[in-house]
């Protein structure tokens, strides 16, 4: 052993002292990233997002049905940047529709009368029936219409909107647009979860978005200091069972 | 628990070592740059003003129908200045050019415009090179065009031929991230997928390992390890004030190198029950990271202290009162001249005392062990005093006492460091160290004042006598302190000085040799030798 190695043994009860104080303050932290990596992990991506909730129900336009030109569409919406022949399920049926994306809004129109279509509480609720996966008939609890407060869990900007909350495992909940009547996006528990796993790991516990806060720079700056002292004690771990072993 | 909590840790914690590192960096990197600078989107912007009453198609919708009766929806847009149907089937797209109703496709010269388009960057065009696929779009493949800027980001940005869309853009920094990425989630496809096998275990790992800290951590708690007045560990202590104490964990209890001598009682943890054996702990051996420094007295060990059996093979008598004792030590005893080892004594309550005997010869010369025993009567006042040397002297060859050690720091000072002159002062059998130094000294001149109350209790004079190159002074009933005071004055020099014998001798030359301004460097002794 150097004369080196020997004075930064000497010092070894202070790498551990360190050790312990950081691992109070930041250590906590570790325990926090490590639960909240685990679950981010071990769920997959598109469960979280709750792809298993939607089923894929291709529709083809509907047929015998004389729709009207686009140039028709053009000139009652001369602002029209994008206009999409489809169908939707509207009264308990399908029509064909065009879809306007103009003047940064999107609206649907019937394809054969170019008026506007509208979607009211019954037609939401088939429409999320249609789509919902795991059972027949879908076990709504509630369809409400939300037009002043977003919760947490969806964008403001996503307002007015149709919460369809089902009574299953998962409290599972479809937002639909009340103009297109398409879903949206939707939540369900183990969604809500990996949220608030989320914010534990960036630790924004105001938006759950900025992930440049100074709380969490700090945490991971200290992590690394914390992460040092423990590098050298497992050297000085080492060191001593292969000396050990030379003697033996 | 604990000490499984600590193993699991500290193994976890070594295979974890680099991926935590890398977690923390990338973690680091991202907490930096933020979301915005590593989406590869500075100078990306989206085209306005793109209405279709300018491109109008020539082929009308209800034809696009008529050709795909199946679709399940048909979206007519501009791409630039001309029309496009994109018409979705159950399981394929298809892009077909609004004026011609032919499959769409864009050229290289119309691929750069595209580009140009969605982009507002301060660089201009590079060059446009044709791909099918690259790293950078993991889940592209086809006919497509990488169009490169000359900016300060090396900014390119990726057109699919097959519809001319502006795939995405891509520059310096998102490549870094994109690394720091696939460090971070352990995903080296670059599809940034964090749910796979290594990931995993990786996660279940890193789970064991915080959770195993929080546990020691809440034992730390627990023991007051926080308390910001709490006095320091011995082993903090004698680190502190640079002895030589071996640590392998630095204080965690696991390493079993920081043993020391408690001489008062000292209760026993539970790392200590594992790490030491019941002979050690009966001699009040402990570890310095387990106990608090209060001020108690504490003896240092080396790595070479452990406890031996001892098997007498013969008894010398030198005098009436001194008897020489030779012993074979199980396993060899690798001590150093002027080292005493402690014999553990039984007495009668089942229990055991501890005396301390001095190496009186040195070491390497064969298996034996050579210790001078006084007889010691006991008296009313101190019906122990005798205890250890009458049970010592009560052995027959054959029967065998324990002992634990080598312990002790008087030993000879490094020849190689210095070369000055050894002068040895010992009294009584406190000749049994310095006979092992004297024999034990090869290199420096040696000077041996020997005190005895009478010429039979000389011992070893023999032996020093017919050393040619010893300078011997026997000293008969007289004070030895003053032989020595006497020929310092005619032989003035630096010396090293090492002193043994009964308290009173010992006082009186430690008290001359610092009237002589001796300086205390220069001084040894050992108080075992009475």
């Amino acid at each position: 052993m150097t004369i080196a190695a020997g004075q930064a043994k000497q010092s070894s009860s202070k790498w551990r002292v360190w050790h312990r104080w950081l691992s109070l303050i930041f250590g906590v932290q570790m325990v926090i990233w490590s639960i909240s990596g685990a679950y981010m992990v071990f769920f997959e991506l598109s469960f979280i997002h709750g792809n298993h909730l939607v089923q894929s129900t291709p529709q083809e336009l509907p047929n015998a049905t004389s729709v009207r030109s686009v140039q028709d569409v053009i000139d009652a919406y001369p602002r029209a940047r994008e206009v999409t022949l489809q169908s939707a399920f509207v009264d308990g049926e399908w029509v064909a529709v065009y879809k306007i994306f103009a003047h940064r809004q999107t609206f649907l129109v019937n394809a054969q009368t170019l008026h506007t279509v509208e979607f009211n509480e019954a037609d939401i609720r088939a429409n999320a029936e249609r789509l919902y996966a795991p059972s027949k008939p879908a076990p709504i609890a509630s369809v409400l219409l939300l037009t002043q407060n977003a919760p947490s869990e969806i964008s403001p900007s996503l307002l007015p909107i149709w919460q369809v909350n089902f009574d299953d495992f998962g409290s599972s909940s479809f937002y639909m647009s009340p103009i297109t009547g398409e879903l949206i996006t939707k939540r369900h528990d183990f969604w809500r979860g990996f949220d608030i796993f989320w914010m534990l790991h960036i630790m924004d516990y105001e938006t759950r978005e900025d992930i440049t806060n100074w709380l969490l720079r700090s945490f991971i700056l200290g992590t690394g200091l914390l992460s040092i002292t423990g590098i050298v004690l497992l050297v000085f771990t080492i060191g001593r069972s292969r000396r050990k072993g030379a003697q033996s | 628990m604990m000490r499984f909590a600590q193993w699991l840790h500290r193994w976890v914690g070594l295979v974890m070592l680099i991926q935590v590192v890398l977690w923390v960096v990338s973690g680091f990197y991202f907490s930096t740059q933020g979301h915005h600078a590593m989406s590869g989107h500075q100078y990306k912007v989206n085209p306005t003003g793109l209405v279709i009453r300018h491109t109008m198609p020539e082929v009308g919708i209800d034809e696009v129908w008529q050709r795909y009766p199946r679709a399940l929806s048909i979206k007519l847009y501009r791409v630039a200045d001309e029309p496009q149907y994109r018409i979705e089937l159950a399981s394929e797209r298809v892009y077909l050019h609004g004026d011609t109703g032919q499959p769409w496709h864009t050229n290289a010269e119309q691929a750069k415009q595209l580009a140009v388009a969605t982009y507002d960057g301060p660089g201009s065009v590079n060059s446009v090179v044709p791909i099918t696929e690259t790293n950078e779009l993991v889940d592209w493949h086809g006919q497509g065009y990488q169009v490169l800027f000359d900016d300060d980001l090396n900014t390119r940005v990726y057109v699919d031929a097959a519809n001319g869309q502006v795939i995405d853009h891509r520059n310096t920094p998102w490549l870094i991230a994109d690394w720091a990425f696939k460090l971070h989630f352990m995903d080296y496809s670059g599809a940034r997928s964090f749910n796979h096998l290594l990931i995993y275990t990786a996660a279940l790992l890193a789970l064991w390992f915080t959770l195993s800290g929080a546990l020691l951590l809440v034992q730390n708690l627990r023991r007051g390890d926080f308390n910001p007045r709490r006095k320091p560990t011995l082993l903090e202590s004698l680190q502190h004030q640079n002895k030589p104490i071996a640590s392998g964990c630095g204080g965690g209890g696991t390493c079993g190198l920081c043993k020391v001598k408690i001489t008062e009682p000292t209760t026993v943890t539970t790392a200590e029950s594992h790490l030491l054996t019941a002979t050690e702990l009966s001699a009040g051996i402990r570890l310095a990271c387990q106990h608090r420094d209060h001020g108690q007295i504490v003896t240092l060990l080396n790595d070479q202290v452990r406890d031996f059996e001892l098997t007498l093979v013969g008894k010398y008598e030198h005098s009436e009162a001194i008897t020489e004792m030779v012993f074979d030590s199980a396993p060899v005893c690798d001590y150093q001249a002027g080292q005493f080892m402690q014999f553990k004594i039984p007495t009668a309550n089942s229990g055991a005392l501890f005396r301390h005997y001095s190496f009186a010869t040195k070491p390497g010369g064969n298996q034996q062990l050579h210790f001078l025993v006084r007889r010691v009567p006991g008296t009313k006042e101190f019906p122990r005093a005798g205890v250890g040397s009458s049970y010592l002297l009560s052995l027959q060859v054959g029967d065998s006492v324990n002992a634990f050690g080598p312990f002790g720091d008087f030993v000879a000072t490094d020849s190689s460091e210095t070369s000055r002159e050894q002068i040895y002062i010992a009294g009584g059998v406190g000749i049994a160290p310095i006979h092992a130094l004297v024999a034990n000294e090869h290199a420096r001149q040696r000077h041996l004042f020997h005190g005895a109350r009478t010429e039979e209790e000389l011992i070893f004079a023999d032996d020093f006598r017919a050393d040619a190159s010893l300078h011997y002074y026997p000293v008969i009933d007289k004070f030895v302190h003053e032989e020595v005071a006497t020929w310092l004055e005619q032989n003035p020099g630096d010396y090293d000085f090492y002193v043994c014998g009964p308290p009173a001798m010992l006082a009186a030359t430690l008290q001359l040799l610092a009237d002589k301004k001796i300086p205390k460097s220069r001084i040894r002794y050992d108080d075992f030798g009475i």
